[in-house]
């Protein structure tokens, strides 16, 4: 298994995600955007970012469970919410800042909705999970063909890939 | 643009037309391919040369909202969350951002200004191709009761004219849109058609929300009459039309097919421009229609700028043979109103009926969102592929409203903004859904991994909502007028009153009782948010001796303006759509509806441009 913060960075994803690491970064990759990703976290959150991939690192060996517990549960609110704002990311192509999920996931937090700070690319928005884990497309990107919302979609492991969510 | 210099390049034209949407695109067409000099002056944006801007703005914007590929941007700076000040606009217009109910009465960043005592919540474009650019592509006809609702049940008022009347010009409609539909469907509620017609293409299929929705609900019965879901006809292709690809199932008809395989009227005007007689001046924004001594228009005045707030570059004005007003339910009024001509004409152009801007309409939508037993797969295909339209006509029309039900394909997406809002939810432990209820005692849950995946796969994939688009009946109180708040240019925008009569109010209790009945049927479990009291867009409405809260959304089908009519005093336009007043002035778009019905207008719209354009090619520039 490779060390390279990339790597890292897509190994820590495919297990925030539920989504197989094959497809977070497949192998022909024109698109590229674990980079656009891992650039835009790095420029936000550079401390709490090192610390994360640092967790993952240590841990990268054990089941995606105990990885979780770990992250959200034994690191403290920077890098749960860091965690949180990098799975929004790879769902939506939108920024979370941590803070404002932290905000909201208080007992008095402010009116909804929960602001998101932007969408980091046009093809960040393209690229997004949420779509795909409904067995969709992102609205408005389409690799679909004429007719197929009549019939039933591809399973969901064929777009998440591994076994489609199932532990 | 067929002037790089953006200036006429004749002194006069067979005609001119204000504002390049689709009753535009119709009308020059057919007058262009008759060898007629056209000039057309368009307030907003020119037809670019490709949508890559459009599809860039959509994708990079946090609210992808209807105007969102569209300029005047929302926000100023773009990006922002700051929303663009109307009065730094040089053409502005409503957006749904401006509608909330912290913005919809604040000048600084509403362009309409409201004066209630309900928001009004429907809102346009102002860019070539107007309104049409964001449109769904639902592409009804009308029934014919649609044209005699005062003579059949002794409700609102009648048109001059009847479904036979415009039945032929629907046909042409169609055919310039491309509408895909099955004939032997749209056969309900008395709707004919000539032996032999066929649309341009076969309908759409249908979703599986819709197959979904048929099983369950085909049979049941609504004050006495038997539904059933029927796929819409739609100005999308099902398959090659006019150099356009195929529906690919973008989910993304509103605001824009990334494809253009959803009709809109860059087609048509494109196609106008072609026969090189048609020209199109843009940014340039009609400011007075001047009438001569005779009482017909002798020019119109308009103003050029540079950049969505930038300067003023000049100013003129430009005369034709006949004009045609072609803006919209509220930019036509406003136009028709700024021209006092010095005061000549205290209460504008074409107002002698004073009905100018009176009997404003919209379809007031009832949404309601559910979740289905099993999953259904929305976020797929055309937004919408199907309805229920029976309930668009019948006896009950004595009693209350009544309205055509769309079935969306789009998950909660327009409800609650989702998948945005349940992902949220899931990943952040929130619960502003409805759905994250699984942790201790419905407490919400924050998920990462396969058990995320596992969680949206199940809630997403099923759910689906129904909208109710509610006939909303004509009252001169419902109106456009002049705010004292201007634009860029100083042009007085248009100030908006709007209220919803009891009859349009019992159609949408009517509405809200369907959708109950329909949940239940389907043993779906309804998610719909309670009114809230505070939100300028709910009322009071009884319901089997219940007060009742309902909200109600716009559709953006702004209709009645400028209404057609039998006599001078009792409408604006004659049944050719022409000014009572002024001979050589015609009126176009849906402001000439005497009454909204419960079919989308934009079919009507064009059919209706059809038949003016050929009015005029046959009265007006006959020699």
């Amino acid at each position: 298994m490779s060390n390279s913060p990339i790597d890292l960075f897509v190994g820590l994803s495919a297990v925030l995600t539920g989504v197989d690491s094959s497809k977070l970064a497949p192998l022909l990759d024109p698109v590229d955007i674990k980079q656009t990703y891992f650039n835009f976290v790095q420029g936000k959150e550079p401390i709490a970012f090192t610390q994360l991939l640092g967790i993952f690192q240590q841990n990268q060996g054990q089941d995606p469970a105990t990885i979780a517990n770990i992250i959200f549960n034994q690191s403290g609110a920077a890098i749960k919410y860091l965690a949180r704002s990098i799975i929004l990311m790879w769902y939506l192509g939108s920024w979370y800042e941590p803070a404002t999920l932290q905000k909201y996931n208080s007992p008095n937090p402010p009116p909804p909705p929960v602001p998101s700070a932007g969408v980091i690319s046009a093809d960040a928005y393209t690229q997004g999970w949420a779509w795909n884990v409904a067995q969709a497309h992102p609205m408005g990107y389409s690799n679909f063909t004429f007719g197929a919302w009549s019939e039933d979609p591809p399973t969901l492991a064929d777009f998440v890939g591994g076994n489609g969510g199932q532990s | 643009m067929s002037s790089g210099m953006n200036q006429p390049k004749l002194s006069s034209y067979d005609v001119v037309i204000v504002g390049a949407g689709v009753s535009c695109a119709m009308i020059a067409k057919q007058l262009g391919l008759a060898g007629k000099k056209v000039l057309i002056l368009e307030a907003g944006a020119a037809i670019p040369p490709n949508n890559v801007d459009f599809m860039q703005r959509f994708y990079t914007t946090v609210a992808k909202v209807p105007e969102s590929p569209y300029t005047p941007d929302l926000f100023n700076p773009p990006g922002s969350s700051t929303l663009t000040d109307p009065s730094t606009l040089n053409a502005g217009r409503p957006t749904v951002l401006t509608l909330s109910q912290k913005t919809w009465q604040n000048p600084n960043l509403s362009y309409l200004t409201q004066d209630g005592p309900l928001a009004f919540g429907s809102t346009y474009e102002r860019i070539a191709g107007g309104t049409m650019r964001h449109w769904l592509g639902t592409s009804l006809r009308f029934v014919p009761n649609d044209f005699c609702v005062d003579r059949q049940y002794h409700q609102e008022v009648d048109w001059p004219i009847s479904y036979d009347d415009l039945s032929s010009w629907y046909g042409k409609a169609e055919h310039e849109i491309g509408v895909s539909a099955d004939i032997g469907e749209q056969e309900y509620l008395g709707v004919t058609f000539p032996p032999g017609y066929s649309y341009p293409m076969p309908k759409i299929p249908m979703s599986l929300v819709d197959q979904a929705v048929s099983s369950a609900v085909d049979g049941m019965q609504f004050f006495g009459i038997p539904v059933n879901v029927t796929s819409t006809p739609a100005g999308r292709n099902s398959q090659p039309y006019q150099n356009r690809r195929v529906c690919a199932g973008n989910t993304n008809c509103i605001p824009i097919c990334p494809i253009q395989a959803k009709y809109d009227p860059s087609v048509t005007l494109n196609q106008a421009l072609d026969t090189g007689n048609v020209e199109i001046l843009s940014q340039t924004v009609a400011n007075e229609v001047v009438i001569d001594a005779n009482g017909r228009v002798s020019q119109i005045n308009y103003i050029q700028y540079k950049g969505q707030s930038g300067p003023k570059t000049g100013s003129g004005s430009i005369s034709g043979k006949v004009y045609v007003i072609a803006s919209n339910a509220i930019e036509t009024p406003r136009l028709l109103l700024l021209s006092d001509n010095q005061g000549r004409l205290k209460n504008g152009v074409a107002n002698s009926s004073l009905l100018v801007g009176k009997n404003l309409m919209d379809h007031p939508l009832y949404l309601a969102w559910a979740l289905m037993p099993k999953p259904v797969f929305g976020y797929r295909g055309p937004l919408s592929t199907s309805g229920i339209e029976n309930l668009r006509d019948g006896a009950f029309r004595s009693q209350h409203a009544p309205f055509r039900i769309e079935i969306g394909n789009e998950g909660w997406n327009f409800p609650i903004g989702d998948p945005d809002t349940t992902t949220v939810d899931f990943i952040n432990g929130l619960n502003l859904s409805g759905l994250n209820t699984a942790g201790s005692g419905g407490s919400p849950q924050a998920l990462s991994g396969q058990a995320l995946v596992n969680a949206l796969n199940d809630k997403l994939t099923r759910q689906f909502r129904l909208g109710f688009l509610v006939e909303q009946s004509p009252e001169t109180s419902n109106c456009v007028s002049l705010s004292s708040q201007t634009d860029h240019l100083g042009l007085r925008r248009p100030s908006i009153k709007y209220d919803l009569s009891p009859y349009t109010k019992a159609g949408m209790a009517a509405a809200k009782q369907t959708a109950d009945a329909i949940f239940d049927k389907l043993k779906a479990v309804q998610f719909t948010a309670p009114a809230d009291p505070t939100d300028p867009s709910t009322f009071m409405v009884d319901i089997n001796g219940k007060p009742t809260r309902l909200k109600f959304f716009g559709s953006g089908h702004i209709v009645g303006t400028y209404r057609m009519g039998t006599t001078k005093e009792n409408s604006v336009v004659n049944r050719e759509q022409r000014s009572w007043d002024h001979p050589n002035l015609f009126l176009v778009g849906s402001g000439v509806f005497p009454t909204v019905a419960t079919a989308n207008p934009t079919l009507t719209i064009a059919a209706l441009a059809l038949w003016a354009a050929d009015t005029i090619l046959r009265k007006d520039l006959s020699s």
